[in-house]
């Protein structure tokens, strides 16, 4: 299934192409990684958002996105995201494979080489960003800082990783701050655009049905017009464990309370016991089988959502959950004492059986979408070794329970973040 | 029963469907390569459902607002246990949804499916609610709603719906309120069960990893006709004018945000699939980013990437709606309006036409990537007498004097509604 298959471009950049037919549509990406600091973390995330708009041959956002409508639609994303303490620029389009244009088109050549442009000859006035078009931009991202405020759920979750992390890289916004955002000049933008072209590690992933060797040429040429230096090295802090309890509340005109937890798991990265700690966790709180789920949900009827994820990129858990104002406390000691439970090994070989069928279930699903299965791969790009959705399946069911107990024991509570709602 | 292909000479997909003598329709959509299966078993039965004529004397039925989706929860207990821990022994992923106009019930697998999908047959077929097992979900649901609560994509939704619509359910919240499903009990639920969860009245769509043939083997196996008539729902008549123009809500939100509502006729019957097809391109062209209205927004820093518009429509509803963050949602709604002045008057030109249809084209064949999307798309196209390759073909096919003509009948900019969610004040 899902063959994937990797060429080295030059130092630090990896062409991939993942062959599939059976999509009615292709996607080509560009992941950039990065080491994530204060000075340089707002300038590279604009980046994405700018080179999407525009490019020497396309330099008007609406003939642009009128040659992307002309192309069947196709649609270019950008997109900044965390892996551990690196920072991820994404810049991708998807598109109709040639197979089913109206008229025999070609349209997946014709995007490969608009996403290069873009990437290689962003719209330039006297070799500086247009200072309009990144004010445009810089008044885009600080709104969508702004708006994670809007979400609560996702307001709490990030205000637990922040306190948590606040000494960590971790703890940086992968868009930096509104400040910053408001302080760059298309100076600090040229020297970031500069530094990823030179320095940054870059996975180009080609997937779909897509003739590959057209592809491969655009940036073969594109890159071999750039002289590369040391590549970026990005790592991750990793704290094992939580040395003490940090409890946060803040308050708010809500009707709901949000209690976010964040836990210090000790395993991260590759370690031999992350898949241990995947099960573990699952069986602690992701799936409907999970016991978040059939004792504080179900049992008692304390909240709709309450649920465990886990960030082996960072070796830490997080609980999310919204309960009742009166009930924050008792929802806190219940998901403690579920915790508990997994950790003295109070759970059924059923138990563990229904968590492996439902992960292995996820994993053997990815390769039903483009999307997943370049996530899935991406995720890796660190690791030493690449693994197949088949293989995670049998390394998750090689998990025993004593790897599973021995896992949850590693488990520390770091910080309690509490958004207490006012209303209710 | 047999089972009849339905094939796209267009696209080479192709799928099966046929009649079950219990009056259950079916959907069978195999994909080659795949390596799930995804199965969804649905009634047409929603949130605006709560009115009905009953069928003993032909009086109109109110039930609490929010039982579709309570009824829901419930199902998933039968007698012999709840749905999901049986779901834990095949390592299915299942999960249900009710929106206005439909509950579904739906899982995904890669092992095991003929077990999963008796499963799914066989629980929501056996309804069990007692007085605790319906007390103990209060405490859920009630969390549940009041997740959406406080979510301000929600609010500013409803705030519309309830600014545009006098009297039509849809203007309801789907879970309901606090209040309304305390309302809700063993002999409510066990009411809108037997009226709504009727074969007749539902649909089963399995894609992806399949054979048919096994599905029918288990269909026949699994399912038990039920008698009666499914009632008719009551909708009142909802006139064309909109409520107020204007409502305003503070809220703990960095920004504005806005939703701008355009209402229509829709006392002569839903849009056929030619009709919802030219809206599309109508929006496109208007508000899409290549249009001129997105770029004048943009120039004057109204409007970010979270804009976007639907056509919101089902039975006794209509209306074109734009949504979106923005510093100013009412200079916001004015040049919306300006735009739609100017396409009334110029009409679409041959050129944004093509353009458009093109994009529409690529986008709407982007649902058969995945079994998912397939499945819920055939369901909905079902419950309102649509067929999914008609649909695609209805956008290959869609011609200019059609969209022009309809474009006449659209986009009425004095029968519409803003809503906005601003923030409070420091």
């Amino acid at each position: 299934m899902n063959d994937f298959i990797q060429h080295k471009l030059c130092d630090g950049i990896n062409f991939n192409v993942i062959k599939e037919s059976r999509f009615k549509t292709g996607r080509i990406s560009a992941t950039m990684f990065l080491p994530l600091n204060e000075e340089t973390v707002s300038a590279n995330a604009i980046l994405p958002f700018l080179l999407s708009k525009s490019c020497q041959e396309f330099p008007d956002f609406t003939s642009l996105n009128k040659h992307l409508n002309d192309l069947y639609g196709a649609s270019i994303y950008a997109e900044v995201s965390k892996l551990g303490e690196t920072q991820v620029l994404g810049l991708s389009a998807s598109f109709l494979d040639d197979r089913y244009s109206l008229n025999k088109e070609s349209i997946s050549a014709k995007v490969t080489e608009l996403l290069c442009k873009m990437i290689f000859e962003p719209l330039f006035d006297n070799g500086k960003f247009i200072q309009e078009n990144v004010e445009q931009e810089k008044r885009q991202l600080i709104e969508l800082i702004e708006s994670e405020y809007n979400d609560k759920r996702i307001f709490a979750k990030n205000r637990c990783e922040q306190l948590m992390c606040q000494d960590e890289k971790f703890g940086i916004n992968r868009f930096g701050t509104k400040s910053q955002v408001e302080a760059l000049t298309p100076d600090d933008i040229y020297k970031a655009w500069d530094q990823i072209l030179k320095r940054a590690k870059i996975e180009l992933t080609l997937l779909g049905n897509s003739n590959e060797n057209l592809a491969l040429d655009v940036f073969k040429r594109a890159f071999g017009k750039i002289k590369r230096e040391n590549v970026f090295s990005c790592n991750t802090e990793i704290i094992k464990e939580a040395k003490h309890i940090k409890e946060n509340r803040e308050e708010m005109d809500l009707a709901q309370s949000k209690l976010v937890m964040g836990f210090r798991t000790g395993a991260a990265l590759q370690d031999h016991l992350v898949m241990p700690m995947r099960v573990a966790v699952a069986l602690f709180g992701s799936t409907p089988h999970s016991k978040l789920f059939l004792n504080v949900r179900e049992k008692f009827s304390l909240c709709y959502y309450c649920a465990a994820r886990y960030d082996r990129n960072k070796g830490i858990m997080l609980v999310q959950s919204g309960v009742e104002k009166e009930n924050i406390q008792k929802a806190k000691l219940e998901i403690l004492n579920q915790l508990g439970d997994v950790q003295k090994g109070k759970f059924t070989d059923n138990d563990v059986d229904a968590i492996k069928k439902s992960l292995s279930n996820n994993y053997r699903t990815v390769g039903d979408y483009l999307s997943s299965l370049e996530n899935f791969y991406i995720s890796q790009t660190f690791d030493s070794e690449r693994v197949t959705p088949l293989e995670f399946v049998k390394r998750i069911n090689a998990v025993t329970k004593d790897q599973i107990v021995k896992a949850a024991n590693l488990i520390t509570l770091d910080t309690v973040y509490i958004l207490v709602g006012e209303k209710g | 029963m047999t089972l009849k292909e339905i094939k796209s000479e267009r696209i080479g997909d192709k799928y099966y469907t046929g009649n079950h003598d219990s009056g259950l329709r079916i959907f069978i959509y195999p994909k080659d390569g795949h390596h799930s299966t995804y199965a969804i078993l649905g009634t047409k039965f929603g949130s605006i459902n709560t009115s009905f004529f009953s069928t003993n004397n032909g009086e109109v039925v109110k039930l609490p607002d929010g039982i579709a989706h309570y009824l829901e929860h419930k199902l998933f207990e039968s007698e012999d246990g709840d749905a999901f821990s049986k779901y834990a022994k095949t390592g299915a992923s299942a999960n249900a949804y009710t929106s206005f106009d439909m509950t579904c019930y739906l899982f995904s697998c890669t092992e095991n499916f003929e077990e999963s999908l008796k499963i799914l047959l066989e629980f929501v077929q056996s309804p069990y609610f007692t007085p605790e097992t319906v007390k103990k979900e209060q405490g859920i649901i009630s969390q549940e709603i009041k997740m959406y609560d406080d979510d301000p994509s929600w609010r500013v939704m409803f705030n519309l719906y309830r600014a545009m619509f006098h009297k039509h359910p849809v203007k309801v919240e789907i879970a309901g309120t606090v209040q309304s499903i305390s309302e809700i009990n063993p002999e409510n639920l066990y009411e809108c069960y037997s009226n709504f969860y009727n074969l007749n009245n539902m649909a089963l769509c399995v894609a992806g990893k399949v054979d048919p043939q096994e599905v029918l083997k288990i269909v026949d196996k699994i399912i038990k006709p039920i008698n009666g008539t499914v009632p008719e729902s009551y909708f009142p008549d909802d006139p064309y004018d909109i409520v107020r123009p204007r409502v305003e809500e503070k809220f703990p939100v960095s920004m504005p945000i806005f939703q701008l509502g355009f209402k229509e006729d829709a006392s002569k019957g839903r849009p056929d699939i030619e009709e919802s097809t030219q809206t599309d391109v109508i929006l496109q062209v208007l508000a899409s980013k290549a249009s001129p209205l997105y770029r004048e927004l943009l120039d004057q820093d109204l409007i970010n990437e979270s804009f976007g518009y639907e056509y919101f429509e089902g039975k006794g509803y209509a209306a074109v709606i734009f949504s979106g963050e923005s510093k100013d949602p009412d200079k916001t709604a004015s040049i919306i309006k300006e735009a739609i002045k100017k396409i009334h008057k110029d009409g679409i030109s041959k050129e944004d036409f093509e353009n458009a249809k093109k994009a529409l084209y690529g986008r709407t064949l982007s649902i058969l990537n995945s079994a998912e999307n397939i499945s819920n798309a055939i369901l909905t196209l079902e419950f309102s007498n649509r067929e999914l390759f008609a649909a695609i073909e209805s956008v290959a096919s869609v011609n200019l004097e059609d969209v022009n003509e309809r474009l006449k009948s659209q986009l009425d900019i004095e029968n519409c509604a803003l809503s906005i969610i601003s923030p409070e004040s420091k």
